[in-house]
């Protein structure tokens, strides 16, 4: 492919190029001899598992790290980038996966840091920065967005589209967009694609990561694929199959493994008429050795019925845990009932980032490894280290906090603490959200074995596909209730979709 | 520079994710986002009630001039420590050496300056110059040189607390009475406009650039940083800040006392944080208002005023003075996280 | 029935509220209105106004102040209050700042700084309030100063080892908080005593702290490189130093230390150690002397003037069980709240001191001559 594109005009360089990129780590190569190209007015998925050094080109382009080795350059020339701000003046903006949203200043604020309107003494006029941040967010649709809110009041969905109006209307001649999709939700992935259409359309160059196939597909002009740190080729037509090949080396069709045989048909955990904020009268029934799928149209209430079994969310109705009638008001007790929750939103949700790897793992059960109240050290090792191999979390060490570990990494952790606290009932609730596409597959196998072992799985997941084709039953749910049951064999994406979205219409 | 009036995206309002809500008022907002300000003022218009209420059963009167003129006056310095002291706090830090600015302050102004108007002018300038560059000293260990705030100033506590006992080694000096009845005239409330002069300069600081770039270190030092904010620069300017006034702090309370004591400021470290917390600054940064901290300074002393009239055994005094901070500090959580969840 | 409840209720009612109802309050409780009915013999209001509370001393002082204040003739002239401030000029002076309020007659003042409250205090005397200030006294002209010459208290310690020794020998100085004027003084006081004797020599010179236990430790480390010690002369923490003697296995020299119950206690004898000795201190009873004075000036019955009261001390000879010596009570009380001898300044009984209790009989308070 040549580095030009050839238009009407003459020849058009690209709008930004990584030759023979090198960046290490400590002694982790993350991005080793990458070379990349993203012309103006295209959008370019770059696509890859974690750790295949995506977002640290990302970084590269975008003037947050500087290269090892090999040049960026801009509109065809060579370019030293210092900071973001080089890449600023250079028309180049990134929206990071990480938000850099200050959380306790209103949306107007954070919109226009650094900008903002004067008035007199050179003081800033809030009235007017209210007013075009208002603008702003009137001319690109999110005007829901109040901006005087504060972000922190916002739902991790607002924030993430301010995040992207922040540097939209910087007017950037590239943009980079790292996992810009993973908070969103379907409405706001579509509003976040007109963007992109309307930035393409007016000759803008849009580079973005993600690892939801179909989005990329949906979107994407051309596909740039990542393998351990270097680009393995750029494709303008790949089914997904082959991108599966060669972002992994593994075969599509060995990538969803087949959900054991039920051994038992005894119910643990029985719920009638769930009702609660966003719930209204679901009922289910999980058996041992299950895995249950919930699915259907996002904001349909799969969250609140997790929660509420939980017991972190107030809810009524009848819930039954091996035959008993349950209270559940609390996690506690729910933890006691042997019920675990391993939740998306993982950084505020259950770990504790700063501690150790061991420790997170531990904490539920600290008071079978600590002895006089101290905790105890070589069987707290033996614990965690057998979780470490058995799920095959990939942490440098016990030690090591869990902030440094990969999003995929940071679930099993998290689940891992709850096998060692041998909950038999699991409540999994997206959990393969934003995860890479290895440590996705770890964690399908991962749910194999312990329904194999008796355990019963419930397993919310936005993506259809991993319902249809994990589950022994997937239930859709529609406004709180449980609208359709589905059995396997036989599940299709598309019937789940369908299932949701039939309901859905009929209900409007 | 934002393409606002032309817009490189048609707008379509098709693609906007939920449809336009109707936007709250612009109170309400803030009534919301400053629960901290809002509950100090109530505590301090509530400790005034109180206060008249004690002061009339002790006296069969209200209180007058005299009792307006000396609580603002005694409260002066403190007023002006909090403030100082609040500039590192949003950062997330703790400005301890304030004491030990104001000890050098008080000390230098009481040896210096006389009794004539460019010696009062001029040395005025110096000691809020040196408290601007003890701060700076502060804001370097801690901006440049990479030291927690709480152990660089605890060091430099020591340090200016030294130097001003090397400038005044024993209680003394004295301070000319116009310099007095400039600052904290004893016989009428003037002090008051030097209270309107600080919520002033808070107000610019709020709406400065510097201001901005404070706040957004306090709230998320990386996020500020990746905003393109000079956060060394917005820090070291906290603590200087923070100087700035502890030095003010300083010529105040010597102005008061009329003669210097290199050693009364060291209370003010304590006394200024415990006037944050009241008057709503959150300790971890990033939230509060510099009106708030005036409130809650004013409502540390109304509290000696109420425990004075309400003839409480002096024994006991310093355990309601807790007391009162302790209920007065988690009532203003227990309802700033109502306010929050009922929103 | 009905009739006495009310009228019961009613009674308390003016007692706590203190609600000036003008036919019940003159008829029942007459003195809750000073400024009117009681006018021809109204009671001085004098206020005690503490910077610090936080030791045995102020403790001690603030207890002979109340114990004062129940004995005649204060008990029903003196309408008493004190207050505490810790060590905050502020506060303390935002204190003042009520008491001037409150339109006291006197203030009596021991200041958390010798300047900070200048301001206030100025203020005070120029509404006519009289200001009394003692101990740790404040430096504006025009309030009234009563102390102890520090200067003399070093002197007299000294002359005493040096009468003791004959003139000739090895002594050591404990020293108190280096900085303040107090210590200065002292030291000031005793060197003039040693300038004056060349054959008493200073083998070392270290501080105390006033502290008994920072004195036992210094003393502890100190002692093994010091040749025969002759004479102690000690600012505070007296017992420390000689427990730190005893430890070592050294004789206890002659000793002229401060009024620690602990070293008294050797001068009688204790735990089979004798020390021959003079105990000198600041009186706890300094805030008694400034209450009489205050209600002298007031009464106009002494003049206003400063005025320095000699060191009540004990020797071997003059020291008394119960008296100026409490082998019950702990070593770090000071035995020197009272005076003692036929021309004691103030005579103080244990209680008071120990519990602000009044003590039997009247409370004579002898001040210098006018």
């Amino acid at each position: 492919m040549s580095e030009a594109t050839q238009t009407a005009g003459g020849v058009v360089p690209p709008a930004v190029e990584g030759i023979r990129l090198a960046k290490a780590f400590g002694g982790v190569q993350a991005v080793d001899s990458a070379t990349f190209s993203a012309r103006p007015g295209e959008v370019h998925a770059l696509v890859g598992e974690n750790g295949a050094g995506k977002s640290t080109l990302i970084k590269l382009l975008g003037g947050r790290l500087r290269p090892d080795a090999g040049e960026v350059r801009a509109a065809g020339r060579k370019v030293e980038l210092h900071g973001a701000d080089d890449a600023h003046a250079l028309g180049i903006w990134t929206v990071f996966q990480e938000l850099t949203l200050l959380p306790w200043m209103t949306v107007a604020e954070n919109l226009l840091i650094r900008r903002e309107p004067r008035g007199r003494l050179g003081l800033i006029d809030r009235d007017r920065m209210v007013g075009e941040a208002d603008r702003v967010l009137t001319w690109l649709g999110i005007d829901h967005i109040d901006p005087r809110a504060l972000i922190e009041d916002l739902s991790l969905a607002q924030r993430q589209m301010v995040e992207i109006a922040r540097v939209i209307i910087q007017d950037p001649s590239t943009l980079l967009l790292d996992e810009p999709t993973s908070s969103l939700g379907e409405k706001e992935v579509a509003w976040l694609f007109e963007l992109i259409q309307g930035l393409r359309a007016d000759g803008k160059c849009i580079i973005f990561t993600s690892h939801r196939w179909n989005e990329i597909t949906s979107i994407a002009d051309r596909i740039t694929i990542f393998r351990n740190g270097a680009e393995v080729g750029t494709f303008t037509e790949i089914d997904e199959d082959r991108a599966v090949t060669l972002m992994t080396g593994r075969q599509l069709e060995a990538f969803y493994p087949q959900p054991p045989a039920r051994a038992h048909d005894r119910a643990v955990l029985e719920v009638e008429e769930l009702a609660g904020e966003g719930l209204r009268n679901a009922s289910l029934t999980l058996h041992a050795s299950e895995i249950l799928g919930v699915g259907g149209l996002a904001g349909h209430g799969h969250r609140e019925l997790f929660f509420s079994l939980f017991g972190a969310q107030a809810h009524s109705g009848r819930i039954v845990v091996d035959g008993r009638p349950a209270r559940i008001r609390s996690p506690r007790d729910a933890a006691r009932l042997g019920m675990a929750l391993v939740p998306e939103d993982r950084k505020t949700e259950g770990l504790l980032l700063p501690l150790s790897v061991r420790a997170n793992l531990t904490l539920a059960v600290l008071p079978a490894v600590s002895s006089l109240g101290l905790i105890g050290g070589a069987r707290e090792r033996g614990l965690a280290q057998g979780m470490v191999d058995a799920l095959k979390i990939r942490t440098p060490g016990l030690g090591n906090p869990v902030r440094q570990l990969s999003g995929g990494n940071q679930q099993k952790v998290l689940l891992g603490r709850w096998l060692l606290a041998d909950s038999r009932i699991l409540l999994l609730y997206d959990v393969t959200r934003g995860v890479d596409v290895a440590t996705k597959h770890e964690i399908y196998e991962l749910m194999m074995r312990l329904a194999g072992e008796g355990r019963a799985l419930l397993y919310y997941s936005s993506d259809a596909e991993e319902l249809a084709h994990l589950c022994h039953r997937v239930l859709v749910m529609r406004e709180g209730r449980i609208a359709a049951e589905l059995s396997a064999p036989g599940i299709t994406a598309e019937d789940i979709v369908t299932a949701a979205v039939r309901e859905s219409r009929a209900a409007d | 520079m934002p393409p606002i009036d032309t817009p490189a995206v048609p707008p379509d309002p098709t693609a906007a994710a939920g449809g336009r809500r109707p936007r709250r008022g612009k109170v309400t907002h803030f009534l919301g986002q400053n629960v901290g300000l809002v509950l100090a003022l109530v505590m301090l218009v509530a400790a005034i009630v109180l206060y008249c209420a004690v002061y009339w059963a002790e006296t069969q009167s209200l209180p007058g001039n005299f009792e307006l003129t000396s609580t603002v006056n005694n409260t002066m310095p403190l007023v002006l420590a909090a403030i100082g002291q609040s500039f590192v706090v949003l950062t997330r830090g703790l400005d301890l050496s304030i004491g030990g600015t104001m000890d050098l302050a008080n000390a230098l102004a009481a040896v210096h300056i006389h009794d004539s108007p460019g010696s009062m002018v001029l040395w005025s300038v110096i000691v809020l110059a040196i408290g601007a560059g003890l701060g700076l000293v502060n804001g370097l260990l801690v901006g440049v040189g990479r030291l927690q705030p709480i152990l660089a100033t605890l060091a430099t506590l020591s340090i200016y607390q030294g130097i001003a006992i090397k400038v005044l080694p024993q209680p003394g000096g004295s301070i000319p009475p116009v310099y007095t009845s400039v600052l904290v005239n004893p016989f009428q409330p003037y002090a008051l406009l030097y209270v309107l002069l600080v919520a002033l300069v808070w107000y610019a600081f709020r709406r400065s650039r510097i201001g901005v770039a404070i706040f957004a270190i306090g709230n998320d030092e990386q996020s500020a940083r990746a905003n393109g904010i000079d956060t060394v620069r917005a820090r070291v300017t906290s603590f200087t800040l923070s100087g700035l006034f502890a030095g003010a702090a300083g010529l105040f309370l010597a102005a008061t006392a009329t003669a210097g004591d290199a050693t009364t400021g060291n209370g003010f470290t304590l006394t200024s944080i415990v006037a944050c917390v009241l008057g709503g600054m959150n300790l971890f940064g990033g939230r509060g208002s510099g009106i708030g901290v005036i409130a809650g300074a004013f409502v540390t002393t109304m509290i000696v005023n109420i425990l004075f009239f309400s003839n409480i055994d002096p024994l006991y005094q310093s355990f309601y003075e807790g007391l009162f901070l302790v209920v007065a500090v988690v009532l203003s959580t227990a309802i700033g996280r109502f306010l929050r969840r009922s929103r | 029935m009905i009739g006495r409840f009310t009228r019961r209720r009613f009674l308390q009612a003016g007692a706590t509220a203190a609600a000036g109802l003008g036919v019940a309050g003159s008829l029942a409780l007459p003195q809750l209105a000073p400024g009117i009915a009681r006018a021809a013999d109204k009671k001085f209001t004098i206020a005690l106004s503490n910077s610090f509370i936080g030791n045995k001393w102020r403790i001690e002082m603030e207890n002979v102040f109340k114990a004062a204040l129940q004995m005649e003739p204060f008990a029903s002239q003196v309408e008493g209050s004190w207050f505490n401030s810790g060590n905050d000029v502020s506060k303390q002076s935002q204190q003042i700042s009520n008491l001037i309020a409150k339109k006291v007659d006197a203030i009596v003042v021991n200041a958390a700084s010798p300047t900070g409250l200048n301001g206030i205090l100025t203020q005070a005397t120029q509404r006519g309030i009289l200001v009394v200030s003692f101990d740790n006294i404040v430096t504006a002209p025009s309030v009234l100063k009563v102390n102890t010459d520090q200067v003399e208290f070093g002197k007299k310690l000294a002359q005493w080892l040096v009468d003791k020794l004959g003139g000739k020998g090895n002594v050591i100085m404990v020293t108190g908080v280096a900085g303040t004027s107090v210590d200065l003084d002292r030291n000031k006081g005793a060197d003039e005593v040693w300038k004056a004797n060349p054959g008493i020599k200073v083998v070392n010179r270290y501080t105390g702290m006033w502290d008994s236990s920072t004195a036992e430790r210094n003393t502890t480390a100190i002692l093994p490189s010091l040749p025969q010690i002759d004479g102690i002369w000690c600012q505070g923490g007296t017992d420390g130093v000689l427990k730190a003697f005893i430890a070592a296995k050294r004789p206890l020299p002659p000793t002229a230390g401060e009024a620690e119950n602990g070293f008294r206690k050797f001068m009688i004898g204790y735990d089979g150690h004798k020390v021959d000795g003079i105990s000198i201190g600041q009186p706890p009873f300094l805030s008694v002397i400034s209450l009489e004075l205050a209600r002298r000036v007031l009464a106009g019955t002494y003049p206003k003037k400063d005025i320095t009261i000699p060191f009540p001390y004990v020797t071997n000879d003059t020291v008394k069980v119960g008296e100026t010596v409490f082998p019950d009570l702990p070593d770090s009380f000071f035995a020197d709240f009272t005076d003692s001898g036929p021309d004691a300044t103030v005579k103080m009984c244990i209680d008071g001191a120990t519990d602000g209790k009044a003590c039997p009989g009247e409370l004579n308070v002898k001040l210098p001559p006018a």
